[in-house]
């Protein structure tokens, strides 16, 4: 009877499971997930071209995906009828710590992204006035020309999505998918 | 027709037998006349033709009973409890002898080899059986499995009745069972529970179904034997035992597909030494590759896959003891569909109400961003050793990795980062399981088990990507008992198990301090003790009928991802059930579980199974899709997340074959599940759609002709209602009305071709022939695309003998 024999190669198999659990430090803590990009902040300025004091409107989310929800500050973006503004774009990730400039990085590559303005609700007209590489619209830079004031008690919108078209943009919405959408309450009073 | 070789008066030698067994238990041997009615039943056929052999003996040589078949090969003896060498003979074909562990009633077929074809030795060496559970229990081997070969293992067990899929896609499928799956469907992998990443239902198994030879599905909870989370039912992945006969062998098996191009090849290579018979090994590999799926009339963008596996076991079996050591490696990349990248409300709501999605493609074997890449190691050891006073003691350790990374559709914008190219999702989850077995020798009419088992799990991600679901730690210990008391022709069996569970979590979360985004670590530790318990009993009413009861009381600790899962994942958005403000902490889920099956078997003609079952769970945890969907900055998700509720679950299986003519049989199969959200007195979401499937087979007579032999041609209809059962006001519960039902049809044909000495099995197989277009409720796709359409399937199977066969 190999009994004997075999004993020990069973003891062992059984010590060999602490072998097994011995594993790398397991009280280690997460840590900020820096290499996840997120555009937790746009801000839309628009300044009158007549002169006078800019105006601007801010979706902020912070604390990124999950956690709480972003918020839209001021609540509504108010323009004046029959006036032409310069309009800028900025986009922030407030995750990483500084925060990240996220339009320098669209600027950049100015080629595989388009900014798609899309008023509804509201006498007004956006137009990207900045070019890639290829001479497509980006959209970071633009003109708005507002018209006539919106009836009382109306409020439309502004939509303002960023889509990501590599090798596909050719200054159209259609190619490519949305990196970042907001939806701004918007009127002209 | 049952005889006795005269001079030898069975009871006396079967008293002897049992005396002889229970040695040292001074057990009382005065029962045997009572209980020597154990049913030993099967089916004698010819292993070449598959065809039943009538008037072969069976002799059961301490005993020395000995009977011969009948007309369908069947045979049927009574024995008392106790180890047998059977020995079953017929003129033109080598006997075989089995040791057959008889504690219950047993069925065993023999498959008897022509003497044409020598045996490398004719003894089978006995097994070690495992006595029927009252449970419903369905295994697909054989031809049956060989069907499936090339198909993802939860494709593959949507055979048995009762189990469906819950499905993402053409390559992933989780098995579900009566309505059930994920967390609380167990899959014992090889013997050792899968530990990966069940965080959605975009998870698939990691395992490579070519390493079975057998995939057994308990249908219903049996969480004693295999720990809590068996809610469901269990899924047992098992390949075949390593070669106990000297001589090395294996087998090649090819499949072609032709919707999407898939190619698998899988071999296997086992030997078992001539000067250490105690020595056997086992190598195995298996390549797979597929192109874009073709739904009908578009191919789906992006829906290719690979996948490349490998195992290895070396064993040391001698009577009393045996080590085995297995390893195995699964490693599969798989594309992502990009229609399921929705933007705006009305982007999605468009990309759902399209027939087809916009970005479709021509076939490619290209596997682009967004992908998973997945990668599981399993490493295990086990050992037993028998003792004739003591019993039969088993001690198996494995240590399980599971890689996952996850790619976005985009790469990174920032250029440092995307040189890096990081997965979007990178996850880690190492775990450590082991336990012993303590099966007892019987004593008197008992015959039972103790075992103590545990889990120890670490989750972790790569730093700098996304936290989806929390670092954690998970150390879970159990302990259970299950004894058989089995009379005649009753078998009652009952089981208790207590569990106890550490978990601690360690979840990266941001919270605003002055309006500034501050990241900190959200610490925090749970403790449960779940107990089980079951009942069950057989009884075999007539030699052909046995019915079979089984209930039992199962709680289950909420894993992880129920309760911490968080962010977009593959285009979705899914929120854990703790995370939702104002929820509180889930709490574990409570089953009772109850399930009657008939099954009438070895009849010449009418054979089938009806299991009818009710699970009742408080504390139901379940996922459903939230309206309006989330939108974040990224655009516009399906979303999901975590409830509890209360929940009842009935249903039946049915399934059963009829012999029309000794060449043609008449099948068929039926599921039906209804599951009640019994708190909101509501269907509950997400339970599979009444199905049925009939089929017919015809096996051609053996022609004169030697080179093609087991022809068969198989024609099946397979039916799905629309789920008609959705909770009240469904349209503003979920992005998309549970689709029309569907019927299906396929043709298989098939033989056994004889090149040279080499017998392939050969067969075509064509699935959705009439190119159907459908989509199926428990498809996650299904709110952007078809399933498949008709496709055309080549299988080969090439058995090979190497050196040492004697041909």
């Amino acid at each position: 009877m190999s009994n004997f024999l075999f004993r020990p190669a069973f003891l062992a198999l059984l010590a060999s499971s602490a072998l097994f659990t011995a594993c790398k430090d397991d009280n280690d803590d997460p840590t900020p997930d820096d290499d996840n990009e997120q555009i937790t902040t746009v801000t839309y300025t628009l300044t009158p071209q007549g002169g006078g004091t800019p105006l601007s409107i801010q979706y902020r989310d912070p604390d990124g995906d999950g956690g709480v929800a972003g918020t839209i500050t001021p609540a509504t973006l108010v323009l004046a009828p029959n006036t032409t503004y310069t309009g800028s774009l900025a986009l922030l990730d407030e995750t990483k710590t500084p925060a990240e400039n996220t339009s320098a990085e669209i600027l950049e590559e100015g080629d595989e992204h388009l900014f798609v303005f899309s008023p509804t609700g509201v006498n007004l007209t956006i137009t990207a006035t900045d070019k890639d590489k290829n001479n497509l619209p980006i959209g970071l830079s633009s003109t708005a020309v507002t018209g006539a004031a919106n009836a009382t008690g109306t409020t439309g919108s502004l939509k303002i999505t960023l889509r990501h078209q590599p090798e596909t943009k050719d200054g159209t919405a259609t190619p490519g998918s949305t990196d970042a959408e907001v939806t701004f309450p918007t009127l002209v009073r | 027709m049952l005889f006795r070789v005269p001079g030898v008066p069975g009871r006396a030698v079967c008293a002897w037998w049992l005396l002889l067994l229970l040695g040292c238990w001074a057990a009382p041997a005065n029962a045997q006349s009572a209980s020597c009615a154990l049913s030993l039943s099967g089916r004698i056929s010819d292993h070449e033709r598959r065809e039943s052999l009538a008037g072969a003996t069976v002799v059961v040589l301490e005993t020395q009973q000995a009977t011969q078949t009948e007309a369908d090969g069947h045979y049927h003896l009574e024995l008392c409890p106790g180890t047998y060498h059977v020995q079953v003979s017929f003129v033109g074909f080598a006997s075989e002898t089995a040791v057959l562990q008889v504690g219950a009633a047993v069925v065993r077929d023999f498959k008897l080899h022509p003497d044409a074809i020598v045996l490398q030795g004719a003894v089978v060496q006995g097994q070690h059986v495992t006595a029927p559970s009252p449970q419903p229990t369905a295994t697909l081997s054989g031809q049956a499995l060989q069907q499936t070969r090339g198909q993802a293992l939860g494709e593959a067990l949507q055979k048995i009745s009762g189990v469906t899929a819950i499905q993402t896609g053409p390559s992933i499928f989780k098995p579900m069972i009566h309505g059930l799956h994920s967390n609380r469907v167990t899959i014992l992998n090889n013997g050792v529970r899968q530990e990966g990443q069940q965080w959605g239902q975009e998870h698939g198994p990691e395992i490579d179904p070519f390493i079975a030879s057998q995939l057994t599905v308990v249908k219903g909870a049996a969480s004693v034997r295999y720990g809590s989370d068996a809610i469901g039912g269990v899924v047992l992945v098992e390949p075949k035992p390593l070669r106990d006969s000297v001589g090395t062998g294996g087998e090649l098996q090819l499949v072609g597909m032709s919707n999407n191009g898939l190619g698998a090849a899988s071999g296997t290579v086992e030997g078992n030494l001539r000067r250490l018979p105690a020595l056997s090994w086992r190598a195995q590999g298996t390549a797979k590759r597929a192109g874009t799926m073709r739904a009908p009339g578009y191919y789906l963008k992006n829906s290719g896959f690979s996948e490349y596996d490998f195992s290895g076991a070396l064993g040391w079996h001698k009577d009393t003891y045996g080590v085995e050591v297995f390893y195995s490696r699964f490693s599969t990349k798989l594309g992502i569909l990009p229609a399921a990248h929705a933007e705006s409300p009305t982007d999605l709501y468009a990309a759902i109400a399209r027939q087809r999605p916009l970005e479709t493609t021509s076939f490619n074997y290209d596997i682009n961003r967004a992908y998973q890449q997945v990668r599981h190691d399993l490493l295990k050891a086990t050992g037993f050793v028998k003792t004739g006073s003591i019993g039969r003691l088993q001690a198996t350790v494995a240590q399980q990795v599971d890689y996952r990374n996850e790619y976005d559709l985009y790469d990174a914008r920032n250029d440092d980062r995307a040189a890096r190219n990081r997965p979007a999702l990178s996850y880690t989850n190492r775990t450590t399981t082991g336990e012993l077995l303590w099966e007892h020798k019987p004593l008197g009419h008992f015959s039972g088990s103790v075992g103590l088992a545990g889990t120890y799990q670490a989750n972790r991600y790569a730093s700098g990507t996304k936290g989806f679901i929390p670092y954690y730690n998970n150390t879970v210990g159990g302990a259970f008992a299950i004894e058989r008391w089995q009379k005649q022709k009753w078998q009652v069996e009952a089981g208790v198990r207590a569990d106890y569970r550490y978990l601690a979590t360690r979840r990266a979360a941001r919270e605003l301090r002055d309006s500034v985004s501050v990241f900190y670590v959200d610490r925090q530790q749970f403790t449960y003790l779940t107990p089980a318990a079951s009942l069950g009993a057989i009884y075999d009413a007539t030699p052909h009928l046995s019915l079979s009861l089984t209930t039992s009381l199962t709680q289950r600790a909420p894993a992880v991802n129920e309760r911490f899962s968080d962010g977009v994942h593959n285009a979705q958005y899914e929120l854990g059930y703790d995370l939702v403000p104002g929820n509180g902490a889930l709490h574990p889920e409570t089953a009772y579980h109850t399930a009657l099956t008939a099954t009438w078997h070895d009849n010449p003609r009418f054979n089938g199974e009806l299991t009818v079952y009710q699970t009742s769970i408080q504390g139901f945890i379940y996922q459903q899709p939230i309206l309006p969907p989330v939108i974040n900055i990224r655009g516009t998700l399906i979303s999901w997340q975590y409830f509890q509720t209360n929940a009842t679950l009935r249903g039946l299986d049915l399934g059963a074959t009829y012999g029309l003519t000794p060449h043609w049989t008449l099948a068929g199969k039926a599921t039906v599940v209804r599951g009640r959200d019994t708190k909101a007195d509501q269907w509950q979401v997400y339970m599979p759609a009444d199905r049925a499937e009939l089929s017919v087979r015809y096996e051609a007579p053996e022609a004169a002709s030697p080179r093609l032999t087991q022809r068969y041609v198989h024609l099946t209809g397979y039916a799905v209602a629309r789920q008609t059962r959705v909770p009240a006001d469904y349209a503003s519960k979920d992005y998309a009305l549970p689709p029309a039902g569907y019927a299906l049809l396929g043709l298989e044909t098939g033989a056994t071709v004889h090149w040279g000495r080499l017998p392939l099995e050969v067969s075509v197989a064509g699935s959705n022939l009439l190119t159907q277009r459908y989509r199926d409720y428990l498809n996650r796709y299904r709110y952007f695309a078809d399933e498949m359409g008709r496709n055309v399937t080549l299988r080969v199977r090439i058995p090979l003998e190497f050196g040492g066969a004697s041909h």
